[in-house]
Formats: structure tokens, sequence, C-alpha cells
């Protein structure tokens, strides 16, 4: 393989690896020190390649090229920059129906209402509002570039709970150890590690009864790990439930599915198990940069397809690695 | 030579790279957050049976207070509540939402304190997430123009509750 050719298969690899952030952001691999050492020495042999063309190696064919390679370091930069420099992805989770500040973005952000419905449906909006610009609206699977902001939804798991006495009569439910005290959703923002599981895990209570109850999300998966007597359906996820009193007294553990109704310390509890998206804000690379970048690559790729001005191509010959 | 030192000092910038766990920021703010954002409405039950939101007194200063039976703040607070609610007819309107419970529950403790303002029975907690909640009692003035004035975290006394609604009293 020539230097040639391994230069613009590295810048083409390198440009894959920096658009991998737009197109799929939801992976660590950003944020990895490999990542950042791949890109570096991508930008080392274009660098390296772009000396040899200074000294003459390449020929016509070569200083031309030398435009798609600066285009594939700008990418480059920019990829390596937005991982070094820019800020650390963050998940904004925020209570359905609330409006949450997002100072990184000098936003607000709305967290649409959801019903046991709509977490079943796993169809929740955020709508990020920010003084003299447009609304971005985030939904299902859409990405939005805001600034050097790549935003996204991440779904997390979600639980509607709704909490009965002996009556059949509603319940107010709060969650002690959370802001969002009046909130029946459970987002699960804390994990629990029990056994060889780490679940996440939410608590919420009953102050009209003095019950504190706890929960722990499982997956199919990990139901099916769990092999406990009392899990028969494993094809969806559940919650453990585990109620006590207000001085820590247990009072009871039971498993429960969604939509159905289970009685635990002397109350009778309703699940609807679904998800809630949190708002995923990572650094991305600069559009302009990008852009810029890419158009250099294809327009040097371009140019050195012409034949020279004189028709001889003298000079092009492929130098040997 | 250069090359190599290229090579090196990228490989050394990649080095000095610290990446970072992706991190998690919580929302909340509670009520006192909430001034100047637009109030936000739910069509729900009265304990007489109607139905109510807060949408529907639009034009008119409201003071919404969520509560529960088993609140022992908001069964100190409901006296004052109810005075206020007298003190003030025709100029601001009470609307008191009871947070979680049953009807029966909620008009059984307005009738046990003498309660004449309407209560909404909110059982999904819809008000009580969309006023960010931290506590019981949670109030809220909303102006005539359909915004959030003030929310207030606890329990007030008549002094406090009017001094509350008197900003949006004067405002036009």
């Amino acid at each position: 393989m020539t230097a040639r050719a391994a230069t613009l298969a590295v810048a083409l690899l390198a440009i894959a690896l920096v658009l991998a952030q737009d197109l799929y952001p939801v992976s660590a691999l950003y944020h990895t020190w490999q990542y950042a050492a791949a890109l570096a020495l991508a930008l080392a042999v274009m660098i390296a390649y772009a000396n040899g063309v200074r000294r003459g190696d390449d020929g016509v064919l070569g200083r031309r090229l030398l435009v798609a390679v600066a285009g594939a370091a700008i990418v480059d930069v920019a990829g390596l920059a937005s991982g070094l420099l820019g800020p650390d992805t963050a998940a904004v989770i925020g209570t359905p129906g609330t409006v949450t500040p997002v100072p990184a973005l000098g936003a607000a952000a709305f967290f649409a209402a959801a019903d046991p419905a709509a977490l079943a449906r796993e169809s929740g909006v955020v709508t990020l509002r920010r003084r003299g610009a447009p609304e971005i609206v985030l939904e299902g699977g859409g990405r939005r570039l805001a600034g050097e902001s790549l935003l996204y939804l991440d779904p997390r798991p979600a639980a509607f709970v709704e909490v009965f006495d002996d009556h059949g009569a509603h319940l107010t439910v709060t969650q002690p150890t959370n802001a969002s005290f009046l909130s029946p959703v459970l987002l699960f923002r804390q994990r629990q590690r029990v056994g060889s599981f780490d679940l996440p895990f939410d608590t919420f209570a009953t102050p009209a009864r003095h019950r504190v109850l706890r929960a722990l999300y499982f997956t199919p998966q990990q139901l099916r790990e769990f092999a406990h007597a009392g899990v028969t359906d494993t094809t969806h996820p559940a919650l453990v439930l585990t109620a006590s009193d207000d001085g820590g007294r247990p009072l009871g553990i039971t498993l429960a599915s969604s939509g159905q109704t289970v009685a635990i310390g002397g109350l009778r509890v309703r699940v609807t198990l679904g998800t809630y998206p949190a708002l995923a804000i990572a650094s991305a690379p600069p559009a302009w940069a990008l852009a810029l970048g890419i158009a250099l690559f294809l327009a040097g790729l371009g140019w050195s397809v012409l034949r020279p001005r004189g028709g001889a191509r003298s000079g092009v010959q492929p130098q040997g690695a | 030579m250069r090359t190599v030192l290229v090579i090196a000092s990228v490989l050394f910038l990649s080095a000095c790279y610290n990446a970072p766990d992706p991190g998690t920021v919580a929302g909340g703010g509670g009520p006192g957050a909430l001034a100047g954002a637009p109030a936000q409405s739910f069509e729900i039950r009265r304990t007489d049976g109607r139905s109510d939101s807060l949408a529907r007194h639009r034009g008119r200063v409201v003071l919404l207070n969520l509560w529960a039976t088993w609140c022992p703040p908001c069964q100190q607070e409901m006296p004052a509540l109810e005075r206020f609610a007298r003190e003030n007819a025709g100029k601001v309107v009470v609307l008191g939402v009871d947070q979680g419970e049953s009807a029966s529950a909620a008009a059984q403790f307005g009738r046990e304190h003498g309660v004449t303002f309407p209560i909404l029975v909110d059982e999904q907690q819809q008000y009580g997430r969309a006023y960010q909640g931290i506590g019981l009692p949670t109030s809220v003035i909303i102006a005539r123009d359909g915004h959030v004035v003030r929310g207030i975290d606890g329990a007030m006394t008549i002094e406090q509750m009017r001094e509350a609604v008197a900003p949006a009293l004067r405002a036009r």
C-alpha cells in the first residue's frame, strides 16, 4: 500500500469516527482515551503525509490531495476537540409535566406530562425553549444540534404508581428522597446492587398510611436470571416492591407487573411500567467545521482526478509507502 | 525526526485527555422557581361533582392551594385560608386542590373544616407535579393574565396570604 492510499484510508476512517459522534451519540466510545488516541494518530499520519508532499514526495497529485487531507484534518481536530474540550455528556432528568432549567444551554426544558398510558406508550416529549431562539422539540429517536451540543432523548425506566387503601380510596403518593415530592412517577434516579444485579431503584411514601415503599426495576432478562418462584412472566419488566412502616419495620415484599394491582403492607398498589426520556446533552463537533472539512475533502479528491493542465501527469505516480 | 516529534506530541495530547464519566443532572427547583411561567391547568372533578380547572378562572387572580387530608400543616392552614377566601370573595378565587386522594376523603375534610371554596380532587397529582410541589401545603398565586406570580412552599398565615396576592391585585 502506498503512503497516499494509506493516508486517504486513515483520513476516511477519521471522518467516519467523528461523524459517528453525531450519528450514534449514545455510545460511550467518544469519551474513551482510545478514541482520542485513534484520532490523534490519524492526525499524525495526515501531518506526516503533508510533510512528505511538501518535500515533493508525491508530485502534483500529492499537492492536490493535500486539500482533501486538510479537510479530513479539520474534521479530525473538531472531533478531537469536542471530546477534549466539550462539556461532559449529561442527562437532565425531569419530572413529567415540569420545567427544568438547563444552564449549560441557557434554556428551559419542558418535560411533557405523562399519565400511565403515556408511560406505557413510551412517547415522552421534551421541548427546549431559549430566549431569542426557536424552540427545539425532541421526541422519539430525533437528534438536534444546538451550538456545539448534540441533544437527544435517552429513554429511562419509569413507573406510574397508584396506591389505594382497603376500601379502594386513592392515597397521596410522595417521594421522600426526591425533589419532585408530589410526583407519582418514579424515574429510578438511583441504582442498587442486589447480588449480581445492578438495578434501577426508587422509593415512595404514602404519608396517610405511614408506609414507605421501595421499588427495584427488573428487566425481562434480569427476571429470567432472578429465578424466583414468584416470577411467572419473564417477557415484561416488573418491580419488586418492599414495604416498611415509618420506623423502618419491614411489612412485606412482592412482585408487581405493569397494570397489576398487588397487596402489600396494608395497601393496594398498581404500577404502570414504561419509559420516560431524560434529555441527553453530548458535546458534538461544530457543524461548520464538519461541513467545511468534508467539503474540502471531497473537493480535494475531485481535483486530484482531473487531468493536470498541459496533459502530462508526470510526477503523479504513486510513491511507495 | 520531525514526524516522530509530531506523533509524540499528539500522543501526549491524547494522553492528557481525562475522559469524564457521563454525568447526571437532576431537575427540580420547587414552586418558588415558577414565577413568570405560564400557569398550567388540568380539567378535573370537584368534590361537588362538577368539573373545574385553573384555566376556567382566567381573568381573575387565583390562589391555588395544594393540600392533603393527612398533612398536619395543611389542617392548621385551612381556617386561615377559608377566612381569606371569604374576606376576598369577588376579588380573589381560592381553589383548594387535594393531592392524590379520593373525592370522599377530600369532601369529608372540607366539611369538617367548614370549607366553602371549591375543592378540586387531583387523584393523579397533576397539579402537584406541574407546580413542583416539594411538600404540602403549596400555594401558587396566578395573575389575571394566567402567569404565575409566586409559588410558596409551606403553610401561610392570613397576613402572608394578603401580602402574597397584593402584587397580582394591583396589576391591571
